[in-house]
Order: C-alpha cells, then structure tokens, then sequence
C-alpha cells in the first residue's frame, strides 16, 4: 500500500492509535491494580484503598500467601486438576474422535447425534446436581473437579474433523499391514495432530484451571479447595464484611479480614502461571478461535 | 513390524473382512460387528461413558420437573404432572428472569461486536507490525482470567471501603458511592467486564477475515484517492458483514446459555441487585444452595433447555437461509 500524505488520512491513523492505546490501558489497567496493590504495605492499603501506586512497598502479602496452607493446597489441588484433566480429556476425546472419524465405521453418524445432543438440549443444573451427587455419589472427591468437564463435545468435534482431515492413504494402508486401530491412532494419529491437540489441551486446559463451580458444586465437606474457589470465598467474604460496614453501630475487627494485599497477591499467583506460558502459546489460542468459527 | 505383533495380541478374533456374513439375523450380525471392531469400542467407550454419565443421566433427572421432588423419595417423588409449570407461568419471578437473560445478552451481544469489530478494523489500519503484535496480545490476555479473578479485582476497584474508584474520588472531595446499592448501574458494569474479557478473542476472527482481504482492492482504491477511512468503510467494513451477521446469529442461538459463570462469580448472594442481574441459571445455582424446591426449580431449567433448543434451531435456520443466498453453508448442523 502507498503511503498518503493526507491531512485525513493522518488524523484517521492518529485517532486509531489514540483508540487502540486506550483499550490497552483499558485491558491492562485490572492487573496493574491487581499488582501494585499486592506488593503494597497492608496499613498504606486500610488508609488509602487500592490506589494505582504504591506509597511503601512491601512483600508481606507474599510471604503470607505462601505460609497459609490452604492456598498452598488450593495451588497443588489446581496444578493436580488442571494436569490431569487435561491430559485425560485429551485421551478420552482423541479416543471417541478417531472412531467418529473412520469413514468405514457403520453407526459413525449416531455417534455424532450421540455427542451432538447435550450440545443443543443441556440437561438443567438441579437434575445434574442431584444425579451426580446421589446417584454416582460424585462429591467431596479430587475426581468430582476433573470427570464431569472431561469430554466437551465441541472440542470433541473439532478434533474429529482435524482426524477426519489428515491424509487417509496413511491410515489405510497401515491398517491394510495389519495395524490395529489402537497402533493407528497413537503411532500415526496422534503424532500427526499435535498442532490441534496443543489448541484443544490449552483452551481445556485454561479451563481446568479457572473452574470453580464443580468445587462450589460438588465440594462441602472437603479439606482441600481449589484456588478459585479459596479466590470466590474471599470475594464473597469481603462483600459481606462490606455489607455489614455500612451500618452504623457494627464493629468489625478489621485484623479478621484476610488482609487486603493477600486478597491481590493470590490474584496474581493464579494468574501467574497462564501469564508465564501466554507469550508461548498464544499462537495455539489463535488458531483455536478460528478454528471455531469452521463448520463444526 | 511390531505393530503387527501387537494387532495380533490386541484382536486373536479379528476376521480379514466384515464382508463375509452371510444372511443371519441382526443381533448375530450385531455381535460379529462389534467384535471384529473391539479395539474401536475400547476407544471410544470411556468418551461414551462420561457422556452418558454427565448429560443424558441427567437429562433423565429431568423428570423431577414433574414430580413434587423430596430428598427421601428422590427420583421416586410422587407425580404432580404440570403443577410445576402452572407455577411457574403464574410466578412473577420466571418473566424477571427471562426478561433479564435476554437483556444483559443482548446489551453483551451489541457491545462486544461493536468493540471486536472496530478493534479488528482499527488494527487492521495499523502499520506498525510490533504495535500490532503487542495490542493483539494485550487485549487478548483477559480472554485467559476465571470469572473468580474478575470478580476480585472488580470489586478492588469498586469496593466501597478500599476501591480504586472511591479511594481516588474522596481525594477530590467528592461523596464515597455505594455501587452494591444501585441495581440499574450493574447491567452496564457486567457488560463492561463482558467488552474488557471478550474484545480480543472476539477480534481474531475478524482479524483472519481482513487478512484475506486482496490488498489490490485497498491499493486500486488509493490510486482512485480513496482516504484511508474510505477504504476502510467501503472495502474491510463489508468484508466483515457476513461473518457479523453469522456470528451474531449463532450468539443468538446460544443467548440461553450464556457464560453466566460471569454474573453468579460477580453478583454472589447480593440480594438487592437480583432485580438486574438474576437471570435463570443463577436463580438456579442458588436454589440449590438454598435447598429450596427442587421440582419447580428444575421446571424453571427444563423451560431453559426448551427455550434454548428452539433458539439455537431458529439460528441454524436463519443462518441456513442467509448463507444458501450466498452460495455458502456457515450452519452448525
């Protein structure tokens, strides 16, 4: 493209840039909150609030997060779920997908009725709730936070059809030598699909890591909570704490609330790991999201 | 070849071809089918299982919604057929929370086209690759933050002791706002939280399709001293229509089941601000934490599912139409 010299032309560039730095503050704005407050002094946070800049710095949120037992559980449970629920739903998915994308499988269309149908009638929230909890006992165990999101069916169609695409001759005549669908898939499949398997094991992945209604769902009596449900209690702590503050004639000893910096500083350490992998793999969630826009 | 070795240990009765069976019935032919496909089965088995497990089980709890469900009797409850239903049509509270569904939805679909479609153009124009990447980049990171995240800054921000916005307000002298107390500000601040998350995910898809763009149209356009907001209006902009229109469509068929993580992570147990932002799958997240009635609650979700099957089919619909007129199929089924 040439490049104009015009008068509009350059008040046109200047107001797109002005537009898009402004929604770049816009998006950076939450975590630089976030940031500058978990590293502030707790006392400076009671007097001024969360304030873009800190008047004295400190670590102590920090070294408190990392004392407190439960978040460090809550991080172990969530690193546990997210690995392990990512690499299941993985294997389970790439399992039913490749016999979805065999061509001389009879029955191939039922089975994608099959997975299709929860996509368009979702079965409500209290039979869910009630069928998981009472009739497979599913609750107050690690697994309740990794089974029920394990097999997503729109995933599950993407990597059909990323199966479905990859030259047949292949797996024809491999399978023409004998080789057993099981050799199939993980010895020919799978290592040719790994660019649509990272996108998917992401997107779960991110998932995983950010659920909190199975564990507000299906936990109650358990010792152990993820992080982003230790993040939901405090969230809900401090608004009725708030509530309360309102009223005139209620005290409340301000040394109960988990203190201000620490609230900020378990924000920043379960964003942190996804902040540390993004430049990596943002490529993977490009395609992903363009990937859904394709006929599914 | 050691696959092969392993082929013959894994299936002993795998017959050379399926091709083979003569006339039986269908039960034996059934049989010979799936054994000679064994391996297939094991692989898809647990797939198929989970998806029994964790929707069409449920689907079939659905039948609570014509029961007078206790937690004694369960899925045995005693029958009360429609009851549920008649309560429900005569309850004010169904008419609030589908009014209130379809019009945050609807405020999050306007928006968050508009902002992703702009942002789109607008990088689109930029020259600077670098600027380019960090933008995409930037905008595109709170697409990765859980609700819980989201809620937890939010209310840094409007806390009515600690928030940025009233921490930075009272500095000019100005009256600390109580935003937990105003219900009507609230459907803007979710739609807010909605533009700031979805913005740069919602932008790639256009950004593929105006890369796709032929750069001669732009350049034929420059030689014929189209301004550069010229070309933009009159070459990228209907460029992105028809993805808008199918985009649009499909968010509209999914305006029932809408990510409202959002709204419950956010709202909580906030009773004053239920008039705006209750919207069905919230009232039923608390329902079931409340232990209230589980008949009529699951009637209010089977309304859901009912009212949302029949969207997504009108949209299939109505992008079946449109995409047949331009020769193109864009429907999900």
């Amino acid at each position: 493209m040439r490049e104009s010299k015009s008068l509009g032309d350059r008040v046109f560039s200047l107001s797109a840039y002005f537009y898009l730095i402004l929604f770049i503050l816009f998006c950076l704005l939450p975590f630089w909150i976030m940031i500058i407050a978990s590293f502030t002094d707790d006392i400076v946070l009671r007097q001024d609030g969360y304030l873009p800049w800190a008047r004295v710095w400190s670590l102590e949120a920090y070294r408190w997060v990392f004392k407190g037992s439960e978040i460090r559980t809550g991080y172990m449970v969530t690193v546990f779920i997210t690995v392990v629920g990512t690499l299941g739903s993985l294997l389970v998915m790439s399992g039913l997908a490749y016999v979805m994308s065999l061509k001389r499988l009879k029955w191939r269309n039922w089975i994608a009725l099959y997975v299709f149908l929860p996509m368009v009638f979702a079965p409500g929230l209290i039979p869910w709730f009630i069928t998981t909890r009472n009739l497979l006992g599913l609750h107050d165990n690690i697994w309740a936070l990794i089974l029920p999101m394990m097999v997503q069916p729109f995933w599950l169609f993407v990597l059909r059809n990323f199966f479905a695409a990859l030259p047949s001759e292949i797996m024809e005549s491999a399978h023409i030598d004998g080789a057993s669908d099981a050799t199939i898939l993980f010895r020919i499949v799978l290592p040719l699909s790994k660019p649509a398997l990272a996108t998917v094991g992401l997107f779960i992945a991110v998932a995983y890591w950010n659920d909190w209604f199975l564990s507000l769902m299906l936990l109650d009596f358990a010792e152990f909570a993820p992080l982003s449900l230790i993040i939901l209690k405090m969230v809900n702590n401090l608004q009725s704490i708030q509530d309360a503050m309102k009223y005139p004639g209620v005290s409340i000893n301000l040394g109960d609330i988990p203190t201000l910096g620490v609230r900020m500083a378990t924000a920043c350490i379960t964003i942190g790991p996804i902040i540390l992998v993004y430049p990596f793999v943002q490529r993977y969630f490009v395609t992903g999201l363009t990937m859904g826009s394709i006929k599914g | 070849m050691t696959s092969l070795t392993k082929n013959l240990i894994n299936s002993q009765s795998l017959p050379p071809t399926q091709a083979i069976a003569p006339k039986t019935n269908i039960l034996q032919k059934t049989i010979r089918y799936i054994r000679a496909n064994g391996i297939l089965f094991l692989l898809g088995a647990p797939a198929v299982i989970l998806i029994f497990l964790f929707s069409y089980i449920p689907m079939m709890g659905t039948v609570i919604a014509f029961q007078d469900y206790s937690p004694r009797t369960r899925f045995l409850s005693p029958w009360v057929g429609l009851n549920n239903f008649r309560l429900l049509v005569e309850s004010p509270l169904v008419i609030r929370l589908v009014t209130n569904t379809l019009l945050l939805n609807t405020m999050f679909i306007v928006t968050t086209t508009f902002f992703a479609v702009t942002s789109a153009l607008l990088l689109n124009e930029v020259r600077s690759t670098s600027f380019k990447r960090v933008a995409q980049s930037v905008m595109f990171l709170p697409f990765f933050m859980g609700w819980t995240i989201v809620a937890m800054v939010l209310f840094g921000l409007i806390d009515y002791q600690v928030g940025t916005i009233n921490a930075i307000i009272t500095k000019f002298g100005m009256e600390r706002v109580i935003v937990t107390d105003k219900p009507e500000l609230w459907p803007w601040i979710l739609t807010t939280i909605r533009v700031w998350k979805g913005t740069g995910s919602g932008c790639i898809i256009y950004l593929a399709v105006l890369v796709s763009v032929d750069p001669q149209q732009y350049e034929a356009a420059a030689m014929d001293g189209a301004s550069r907001w010229q070309r933009m209006t009159y070459i990228s902009l209907p460029a992105l229509i028809p993805v808008v229109i199918l985009l649009v469509l499909l968010d509209i068929g999914r305006i029932f089941f809408g990510d409202f993580g959002m709204i419950y992570a956010v709202i909580g147990d906030k009773a004053n601000l239920y008039s705006t932002t209750d919207v069905i799958d919230t009232y039923l997240l608390r329902a079931l934490r409340n232990n209230s009635n589980y008949g009529f609650s699951a009637a209010v979700g089977l309304l859901q599912s009912i009212l949302g099957f029949i969207c997504i089919f009108g949209s299939n619909w109505l992008v079946k139409i449109y995409s047949q007129r331009r020769g193109e199929d864009y429907t999900i089924f």
